[in-house]
C-alpha cells in the first residue's frame, strides 16, 4: 500500500475531508495548516460549504499554490455567496490567477461582472483580454 | 528575358512538356495504395498502452496516414513516433509536447485522443475548435458539466467524434442490443450494466497525494501539462507511469470504468441516446461488498449497473430482459439468451468479437469522409456519460437522487447539484 502524505495536525486526506463545514473553516484559517490540508478542506467545502465559509476561501484566491483550490470551492457555492468574492478578487490580481478567476465568472455567468470584465478585454495581459472576451460572451444575455 | 547562365520561363515550360514526369504507383492508387487525396491525416495525443493498440488499427487502415504524436512524456514521444516512423519507412513523424502545435496542423484532418481521463473533454473541445474530427478514448468526461459540453459543441461544430465505446461495433453486443431494439425481448423492463469491479476498481475514489518526489525536467515529463486541467498536487512518478487510477482528481472511478461502455450499451439498446434516467438508488458500497446502483427512466425502465452476479461471459456484461425473453452477453463473445429465443442466438467466436475496436475505426474513418454520425457520436456518449457520473455522485452521497435529464440537474439536490462540475486549473476552460 502506497504511504500518502499526512498532515501533522489535521491527518489523512479522509480524515479532512470528513470534517464539518466550521472545522474546515479552521483549517483554512490556520497559518500552520499545510498546503495538503488546506487544497483538502477547500475541496471539500466545495460540496460543504455555506457563504460563511467564503470569508476563510476568499484570501486564498492570490495564492499561487491554493487560487484554483480556492475556486474549486467557490465555483459550485450559491451565487449570492461566492459571486462577490470572485469579482473583488478580479479587481486585485494579475496574470494567470486574474485568468483564473476569470473563468469562474465565467462558469458561474454572474451579470453583475460585466462591467468589470467589459475593462479587462483591453488588459495589456493578452491571455487576460481573451479569457474576459470569452466570459462575456459567455455571461451576456443573447440579443 | 534573362541571357546566359538563367533560364528562361518559356524554356523552362518548354523543357518539363518534353521531359517525362515520373509519378509513384501510389499516387495514383496502384497496387491497391489508396491515393494521399483520399487518405485521412491523423494525429495522436498521450498514446499510450491502451492508444497505441488503437493506433494500431488506425495504421492497418489503408486510407489513414500518421502524421504527428502529441506527449507530455519524452519517452513516449519517441515510441510513437518510431512506431510510425517503421510503418512507413520513413522519419517524417513529427512529435510535440504541446498540443497547440498538433491543433494548428492544417494537414492534419482527425486526432485520436488516448491521454488519461482528466484531459478527455478538454482535449476533445479544443480539437474540434481547431477544426479537427476526433476519436477520444473513454470514459469521455470527467462530470456531468463536461459530457453537455462535450455534446453541444460537436453538435455546434459539425466535427466527428467517436468516443472509444468500440463495444459498439463489436458482433455480439450489436446482435444482443439489436433484439432489444427490434422488439424481440417484448416490452423491455429492465437492462443491467455491469461496472467495474469493486475489488479491482472501487467506485469511490481517494483524495490523497503519493509523498513528493523531485519533478524531472519539462523535457522529460511536463508535469504540469501532465496535470492539465486538474488541481495541482507535487509530482510523483507512479501517477505518470500509469498508476493515476483511483484518485478522485484523475478518475471518474470505477463505475465510469465499464459503465462508460455497459451503460452506453444499455442506453442505445433501449433508444435512449438523447437522456439519462431520473432515479439513482445505490446499495453496497464496493471493495468489499458487492454494490449496486438502480436506476429508473421516466418512462418506468429500470436501468441497474451491479459489479457481480453476471453469468461469467467475460468482462464488460450486459443484460437485457423483457417481457418475451432475456439477452446476456460480454468481451467473451458468447451470447446466452432465454430458452424460446435460441434458435435465432448466432454463435460469434471470441476472435469475431475481438474485432470490435478495427470496426469501431473503420467506422470512425467512413464518418470522417462521408460526414454522417458514428456509432458512439458525442450526444450518445455524452448522455451515458450523465447517467454514470448521476450514478457515481449518488454512491458518494449514499442516498436517492432524483435527475432531470432536460436540465442535467437533480431534484432537490443542492449538494449534488455542486458536484456536477468541478473548477479547472488556470488557464484551461472548456
Amino acid at each position: 500500500m502506497a504511504e500518502f502524505m499526512r498532515d501533522p495536525k489535521y491527518g489523512t486526506a479522509a480524515e479532512i475531508m470528513a470534517l464539518d463545514w466550521a472545522r474546515l473553516m479552521g483549517i483554512l484559517e490556520d497559518p500552520e495548516a499545510s498546503v495538503f490540508a488546506k487544497a483538502k478542506a477547500c475541496q471539500r467545502l466545495a460540496v460543504v460549504g455555506n457563504h460563511f465559509a467564503v470569508d476563510a476561501i476568499a484570501p486564498l484566491l492570490a495564492d499561487p499554490q491554493l487560487s484554483h483550490y480556492a475556486r474549486f470551492a467557490l465555483e459550485p457555492a450559491p451565487a449570492f455567496a461566492a459571486d462577490p468574492a470572485l469579482r473583488e478578487a478580479a479587481g486585485k490580481l494579475k496574470g494567470r490567477l486574474l485568468v483564473g478567476v476569470i473563468n469562474s465568472i465565467a462558469v458561474r455567468r454572474d451579470p453583475e461582472a460585466i462591467p468589470l470584465l467589459g475593462k479587462l478585454v483591453n488588459d495589456p495581459d493578452p491571455e487576460v483580454a481573451r479569457a474576459a472576451l470569452e466570459a462575456l460572451a459567455r455571461i451576456r444575455p443573447p440579443l | 528575358m534573362r541571357k546566359t547562365g538563367s533560364i528562361s520561363r518559356r524554356r523552362l515550360l518548354a523543357g518539363a512538356a518534353a521531359a517525362p514526369v515520373i509519378v509513384p504507383g501510389s499516387v495514383l492508387g496502384k497496387n491497391g495504395a489508396v491515393p494521399p487525396s483520399e487518405r485521412i491525416t491523423l494525429g495522436g495525443l498521450g498514446i499510450g498502452g491502451r492508444g497505441a493498440a488503437v493506433l494500431r488499427s488506425f495504421l492497418e487502415q489503408p486510407d489513414v496516414q500518421f502524421l504527428a504524436v502529441c506527449d507530455v512524456r519524452n519517452e513516449r514521444r519517441e515510441a510513437i513516433k518510431t512506431m510510425a516512423d517503421e510503418k512507413y519507412g520513413n522519419r517524417d513523424c513529427a512529435a510535440y509536447r504541446d498540443q497547440e502545435e498538433l491543433f494548428a496542423r492544417r494537414d492534419i484532418d482527425a486526432l485520436l485522443i488516448a491521454t488519461g481521463d482528466r484531459w478527455h473533454t478538454l482535449l476533445s473541445v479544443l480539437a474540434a475548435r481547431a477544426g479537427k474530427d476526433v476519436y477520444c478514448e473513454k470514459p469521455c468526461s470527467m462530470t456531468i458539466a463536461e459530457s453537455r459540453a462535450l455534446a453541444d459543441t460537436f453538435q455546434r461544430l459539425g466535427r466527428i467524434y467517436q468516443a472509444g465505446t468500440q463495444r459498439r461495433n463489436g458482433a455480439n453486443f450489436v446482435w444482443a442490443c439489436e433484439m432489444a431494439r427490434s422488439g424481440k425481448l417484448g416490452k423491455l423492463r429492465a437492462l443491467h450494466a455491469e461496472a467495474g469491479p469493486g475489488n479491482r476498481w472501487p467506485p469511490l475514489t481517494r483524495h490523497d497525494w503519493l509523498p513528493a518526489e523531485p519533478e524531472p525536467s519539462p523535457q522529460v515529463v511536463d508535469w504540469d501539462r501532465w496535470l492539465g486541467p486538474c488541481p495541482w498536487r507535487p509530482y510523483n512518478a507512479e501517477y505518470v507511469k500509469g498508476r493515476w487510477r483511483g484518485y478522485f482528481d484523475f478518475h471518474g472511478g470505477g463505475i465510469l470504468e465499464w459503465g462508460s461502455h455497459t451503460v452506453d450499451l444499455c442506453q442505445w439498446a433501449a433508444g435512449k441516446d438523447e437522456t439519462a434516467p431520473v432515479e439513482y438508488v445505490p446499495y453496497g458500497m464496493g471493495a468489499d461488498t458487492p454494490y449496486r446502483i438502480e436506476c429508473r427512466y421516466a418512462d418506468g425502465l429500470r436501468l441497474v449497473l451491479r459489479d457481480s452476479g453476471f453469468l461469467g461471459l467475460g468482462s464488460c456484461h450486459i443484460r437485457f430482459e423483457g417481457d418475451a425473453g432475456w439477452v446476456e452477453t460480454a468481451d467473451g463473445g458468447e451470447i446466452r439468451v432465454s430458452e424460446n429465443l435460441r434458435p435465432l442466438a448466432p454463435s460469434i467466436s471470441k476472435e469475431e468479437a475481438g474485432r470490435a475496436t478495427t470496426n469501431h475505426v473503420r467506422d470512425f474513418l467512413d464518418c470522417v469522409k462521408s460526414r454522417r454520425q458514428p456509432r458512439s457520436h458525442a450526444l450518445a456518449a455524452g448522455q451515458a456519460h450523465i447517467a454514470c457520473h448521476a450514478a457515481y455522485i449518488a454512491f458518494q452521497l449514499g442516498r436517492k437522487l432524483e435527475f432531470d435529464p432536460a436540465t442535467d440537474s437533480f431534484v432537490a439536490d443542492e449538494q449534488a447539484n455542486r458536484m456536477r462540475s468541478r473548477a479547472m486549473r488556470e488557464p484551461w476552460r472548456l
